[in-house]
């Protein structure tokens, strides 16, 4: 019913879901909230990595949830800053 | 480790290629069971759920073959999933295309889906290449001695 409730509020296209096969179909229900996709991405590389580099494997899910939050903060500000060179900063350069 | 007391660390190739075959086995195979195991998590976590997200298409090795060049540093599941792709899920037979297009249309994977699935594979096999360098020379993980600094995040320097 929670599901239900949910396709039909708007926040998941139902039909893209329905027609879902896991590994043969794309999840095109996310096509609109691929930026999302990111989060699990920079979880998945600071597990690898860190399962490398720590010496102490107690001490890894607290690393990798760090590295997460410090991947997806830095991807964050990479994103304003491309944007406010793009919106502010070269408008305002000289034509000619 | 500085640069004044490097110590040269013994090759351990057949680690190297255990890690290509599957991801963690390399290290597992050095006597680093647990390492082995969060390591297999972490590479196989971002290659299954690339294909979960982008279905099997994402990985290619004749539309996208640049990815693929890194997607296939996962070893053979890399290349299972391209055989079932060219096999499978892709129209092989340019006679029949007509008739199986609507089939075609579902499976193929396509947008933003499509570049964060092969973006997750992608770097799934990059991690699997930085996990089969470590396990071609692999140095034990010891806490550092000199830089306290590091001891309390627990990361070898």
């Amino acid at each position: 019913m929670m599901f239900a409730s949910l396709f039909q509020s708007g926040c998941v296209a139902t039909d893209s879901l329905l027609a879902y096969v896991p590994f043969k179909t794309p999840i095109n229900a996310l096509h609109d909230w691929w930026y999302l996709l990111l989060i699990p991405l920079a979880f998945g590389i600071a597990l690898t990595y860190k399962a490398l580099r720590v010496y102490d494997l107690r001490a890894i899910w607290s690393q990798t949830l760090l590295m997460t939050v410090q991947i997806v903060v830095a991807m964050i500000g990479l994103a304003v800053a491309l944007a406010i060179f793009v919106l502010v900063v070269i408008p305002r350069l000289p034509v000619q | 480790m500085s640069s004044h007391d490097h110590v040269d660390l013994p090759l351990t190739p057949g680690a190297a290629v255990l890690a290509w075959l599957w991801p963690g086995a390399g290290h597992i195979s050095l006597g680093q069971t647990k390492r082995g195991i969060f390591i297999m998590a972490g590479v196989l976590f971002l290659f299954i759920g690339g294909l979960l997200i982008g279905g099997l298409d994402v990985v290619d090795r004749k539309n996208d073959r640049l990815w693929f060049i890194a997607q296939v540093f996962c070893g053979p599941i890399a290349l299972g999933a391209d055989f079932l792709n060219q096999n499978v899920i892709k129209t092989v037979d340019d006679d029949k295309r007509a008739q199986e297009e609507p089939e075609r249309l579902t499976t193929t994977s396509l947008g933003r889906v499509n570049e964060i699935g092969t973006l997750y594979c992608a770097l799934a096999g990059l991690m699997n290449l930085v996990v089969i360098l470590d396990a071609l020379q692999y140095r034990p993980k010891h806490p550092p001695a000199r830089r306290t600094d590091d001891r309390r995040t627990g990361e070898t320097a």
